[in-house]
């Protein structure tokens, strides 16, 4: 095998290519990349035999077709550190692989190409497409909810349902849960649910931008596939059954108030400084046009901070974890944001005022 | 014979000596009738100091009210004692002690003194000893401190036939650590020292909280004990019982670790004995021995102790109340024994530990309220969103039934005592909790509450893999969980079994040829007077003649069993406890064996999801701890253990 290729065509596919590839191995061949040139494309594919992404980049000329899997992220290392606008030329021969560049040379080792695993594609694949504005913004505004390492393994992930016109994200680790809904130009015979796993979305949305550009999304009765032009993401899903959303989101809670969304979000960040260090808990005073906020620590330190709200009703103290508040106000991208409560031990429900396409419930601490 | 024997009372000493031969057998028994003497005196703080395994020295030291001046010449004397004065005393006995020969005994086979001082002046102390044939006793002025001191030299000096009884040093001292453990069990209030040749074996600080308690307990038998018991304390119409029962899988080969105290009184009695067994029937491990420390608490005039010296028997005035109430109470408490439970068994109650985290206790520790996650569709939902409100108004509801159940039962045998067992609303406040954690809902005629508190990962966790066919991998919040697949199943299947069976009647079936039975004259008696007992078991007796019973029907399970042995068992039970339960044992034991017929058996390969379904399945049914035959259905390993196993974190 035999081509060159420019530094800068060559960096941005293997850069995500390469963040797929775990790093440390147990079976070699996973750490490294496979690539394979062929006719006027080079393809790129790194696995953890979970998630597969495939980046493609044409050539203007392929000297000798061929395939082998090179270490993922020392090729990588060596790709940035050369000086912009290098021309890379990639040779395999004899089992090791030599990249030439300027005066460098750098010589790798290579595993059969004939070793990589693949992900076998399922039957029975529906596919549709979405701007992927949309999908990035579905993701964005619910991962950070996702659980990690968790026993209950259907959390570790995000639930993706998707309906006639309609997409939904779901992402919970039982102490709060994110939402997001959008209506999207799809039609489908049956409504599609599927747990996307944690690091299967962490890649996705990496592909992923704000335009208008489409997405194609192929569904498998095991796995999900996501093409972008130069992109073809597969993971598997995770089989399991996701708990029922709908009814952790608190219904009837009779304590609206709004806040301004920044002001709100820098008030708890500072008053997180003083709060326990393990358990983050931070006192809410919900008073008539004013929110309380206090927190202190072992050390017997204490933070105190108001803020003006927009609210006509009784009393109210509750604590909450201020991370998993702050986590919401940093993704709920509005000026005003409103919360709704019902006493001190059960869920809030923050969201845009009136309503928007995101709902963010958390759980409180009871002191 | 040379000479006609005349007949002359026996000289004081001689007649204390005979005394003696019953209560004291050996040092062990002088030092549990002198620290009873202690306790009785009011003491705080009780020291005891050996010497050669107590052959040599008895000492027993206290700070307890002493002895005034006047009645030190009685309290040596036979028959003399302040604890109690008139029959109706006797009867409400609340002392350890009151027949007044414990010290006269005492002193009769050894070299004893008596300090005591009524006052704080040390001055005003005295000293006596009894002396001679007619152990005169001689007292003389001594300071000593506020309390008692009594010290028992050379044991059975003066009866070699008992001297050649003792044991080396070392069982003697055993079975002195064995009655120390006894009396430091009965008192948490009392602080303890036991000293044997000037070394401390035991010391024990006075607690009477219950982390104190539980100090004291792993102290004396153990940690494993501790972290294998269940904390119970229940109460019913003056019946108090609390204490600790071993899990079903902390079991003993021998029936050592049992202590039952009656009134701050330890005793081995056949009815508390029966009682228990029969709470761990079918959760025990063939041949293995439960553990115990359980405290009965009850009015001292419907108990009579008077009726062994050693007073380790002891009559109840009503002996069916009380086998009643100790069998459903710890039948009750183990049943709850279920994953759930056992969450707590290290770390949380390790003593050490928690002397560390109560330091930090102060501050405020927030605690993170998980959502009511489920699985499932939301169609069936319409209950409030987070499920609270339908776990606090059920929660209570099944373990009230099975009181009512137990009632109607008891009410049907005993109608004498309708008004005073267990009325509902006592019901309600019986509670069994493990250390730190309330037990949680139980379910009960198969309708399944929520077991767990919303949305936490199951105790049992998920499964991963089968291995082998036989056992279940499973990963858990705290570590892995391995389930023998067998066993948890055939318990499921069995306590599935049993509610079916229990739920209604028992369905009778008559015989067409009637059974006859030859009995003796006081079962035929007792077979016309238990006649009602016997109906409700489903079992129906005719008497045909002075020595003859028919047995016309017979609970339909059981319609090819060996009758005969199954009546005279039956009416031997009711005669010495009140009540048969041979008819419930025989079912259980038939739905057993079909139980075990009807589970999977090893080598059938289980998908996870129906692995993840008996996992959930084990977590709501009692007793899943054990299946039929008392084999551990399942173990954790938590990542601790596992850490250890690879030197981790080391």
């Amino acid at each position: 095998m035999k081509f060159s290729i420019s530094r800068e065509a060559l960096l941005r596919p293997l850069t995500l290519v390469a963040g797929v590839v775990e790093r440390r191995q147990t079976l070699p061949v996973l750490s490294n990349v496979l690539i394979e040139a062929n006719g006027q494309q080079l393809s790129l594919t790194g696995t953890d035999l979970e998630v597969e992404l495939v980046g493609r980049v044409e050539l203007a000329n392929v000297d000798q077709p061929g395939a082998a899997t090179v270490p993922a992220r020392k090729l990588m290392d060596i790709c940035k550190s050369l000086p912009d606008q290098s021309e890379i030329t990639f040779i395999v021969e004899d089992g090791r692989a030599i990249l030439r560049a300027g005066r460098s040379r750098f010589t790798l080792s290579t595993l059969p190409a004939a070793e990589f695993p693949n992900i076998d594609e399922g039957q029975g694949e529906t596919e549709l497409t979405l701007p992927r504005g949309t999908l990035k913004h579905l993701i964005d505004a619910t991962s950070f909810a996702m659980a990690q390492q968790d026993v209950r393994y259907y959390l570790n992930g995000m639930l993706i349902e998707m309906r006639n016109h309609l997409v939904r994200t779901v992402a919970t680790d039982g102490h709060r849960l994110a939402v997001c809904s959008r209506s999207a130009d799809i039609a489908l015979d049956n409504p599609h649910k599927l747990i996307l796993p944690r690091k299967g979305v962490l890649e996705l949305v990496r592909l992923l931008d704000d335009s208008d550009e489409p997405v194609t999304l192929i569904l498998g009765s095991n796995h999900l596939r996501a093409r972008t032009g130069a992109f073809t993401f597969t993971s598997k899903l995770i089989d399991g059954k996701f708990p029922d959303y709908e009814r952790v989101v608190p219904k009837g809670g009779d304590k609206h108030f709004t806040a301004e969304r920044s002001e709100l979000r820098q008030v708890l960040s500072r008053t997180a400084i003083l709060s326990n260090e393990k358990y983050r808990g931070v006192r809410l005073n919900l008073e008539e046009g004013n929110l309380r906020v206090l927190a202190n620590n072992p050390e017997q330190e204490e933070a105190e901070e108001n803020v003006a709200i927009d609210y006509s009703g009784g009393g109210l103290e509750i604590g909450f974890n201020v991370g998993y508040l702050v986590d919401v106000l940093n993704v709920l991208n509005v000026e005003q944001v409103q919360m709704t409560l019902s006493d001190a031990n059960s869920s809030a429900l923050l969201e845009e005022p009136g309503g928007g396409d995101a709902m963010y419930v958390v759980m409180p601490m009871r002191l | 014979m040379d000479e006609m024997r005349r007949i002359q009372v026996l000289s004081p000493r001689l007649a204390n000596q005979i005394a003696a031969g019953e209560v004291v057998e050996r040092p062990a028994s002088v030092i549990k009738e002198l620290v009873e003497n202690a306790i009785d005196a009011g003491s705080r703080r009780i020291e005891i100091e050996l010497e050669a395994g107590g052959a040599k020295l008895i000492r027993v030291r206290d700070d307890g009210s002493g002895i005034a001046g006047d009645d030190l010449p009685l309290a040596l004397a036979r028959h003399a004692t302040s604890k109690i004065g008139t029959l109706d005393d006797l009867e409400g006995v609340a002392s350890l002690g009151f027949r007044g020969e414990a010290l006269a005994a005492v002193s009769s086979v050894s070299r004893l003194e008596l300090f005591s001082n009524t006052e704080d002046e040390p001055s005003a102390g005295w000293r006596v000893v009894a002396e001679g044939r007619e152990m005169a006793s001689r007292i003389s002025p001594a300071p000593h401190p506020r309390g008692t001191t009594v010290t028992v030299r050379d044991l059975f000096f003066n009866t070699p036939a008992r001297r050649k009884f003792l044991r080396t040093e070392k069982t003697e001292l055993n079975h002195i650590e064995e009655g120390f453990r006894r009396l430091a069990l009965s008192r948490f209030d009392i602080s303890w020292v036991l000293r044997h040749n000037q070394k401390v074996v035991h010391q024990l600080r006075a607690g009477e909280e219950r982390v104190a308690r539980e100090q004291r307990l792993a102290k004396l038998l153990g940690q494993s004990f501790l972290s294998n018991a269940l904390h119970i304390d229940m109460s019913a119409t003056g019946l108090r019982l609390w204490g600790w029962v071993g899990l079903p899988t902390h079991t003993r080969a021998q029936a050592d670790q049992q202590y039952f105290f009656v009134n701050g009184r330890v005793i081995r009695d056949k009815l508390v004995a029966h009682a228990v067994r029969q709470a761990y029937r079918d959760v025990l491990f063939h041949g293995r021995h439960p553990v115990f420390v359980l405290y009965l608490e009850l009015d001292p005039l419907v108990v009579d102790v008077n009726v062994h010296p050693t007073k380790h028997e002891v009559r109840f005035r009503d002996a069916r109340l009380v086998h009643d109430f100790l069998f459903s109470s710890l039948h009750k408490a183990l049943a709850e024994v279920r994953p759930n439970n056992a969450r707590d068994s290290e770390g949380e109650r390790d003593i050490s530990t928690q002397e560390a985290s109560s330091q930090t206790s102060s501050q405020p520790s927030w605690q993170q309220q998980p959502m009511a996650l489920r699985e499932g569709s939301s169609s069936d939902s319409g209950s409030s969103a987070f499920g609270y409100g339908r776990r606090d108004s059920g929660g209570e509801r099944p373990a009230a039934d099975r009181v009512h159940e137990f009632m109607a039962g008891y009410r049907a045998l005993h109608p004498d005592h309708e008004s005073a067992l267990l009325n509902p609303q006592e019901a309600h406040d019986q509670r069994v909790s493990t250390p730190d954690q309330e037990a949680p809902v139980m379910t009960s005629g198969g309708v399944p509450l929520p077991d767990q508190v919303p949305g936490e990962a199951p105790p049992l966790g998920y499964a991963i893999a089968q291995l082998h066919g036989v056992y279940i991998l499973s990963q858990t919040t705290r570590g892995m969980v391995i389930v023998d697949m067998h066993a948890a199943h055939e318990r499921i299947t069995y306590e599935r079994m049993k509610q079916q069976v229990h739920q209604g009647r028992l369905d009778a079936q008559p015989l067409l040829v009637p059974v006859s039975l030859a009995v003796s004259e006081a079962e035929v008696e007792r077979a016309e007077r238990e006649r009602d007992a016997f109906a409700q078991l489903g079992v129906e007796l005719d008497v045909a003649g002075p020595e003859t019973l028919l047995v016309r029907q017979l609970p339909a399970l059981l319609a090819r069993a060996d009758v005969e042995p199954l009546i005279r068992d039956m009416l031997a039970d009711l005669e010495r406890y009140g009540q048969s339960d041979r008819v419930t044992a025989h079912i259980n034991e038939i739905l057993s064996t079909m139980a075990c017929h009807g589970s999977v058996r090893a080598n059938r390969k289980l998908t996870i999801m129906e692995m993840n379904a008996l996992l959930r399945d084990m977590e709501r049914t009692e007793r899943s701890g054990q299946c039929n035959h008392g084999r551990p259905t399942w173990i954790e390993l938590s990542m601790n253990d596992l850490d250890k196993l690879f030197l981790r974190g080391q």
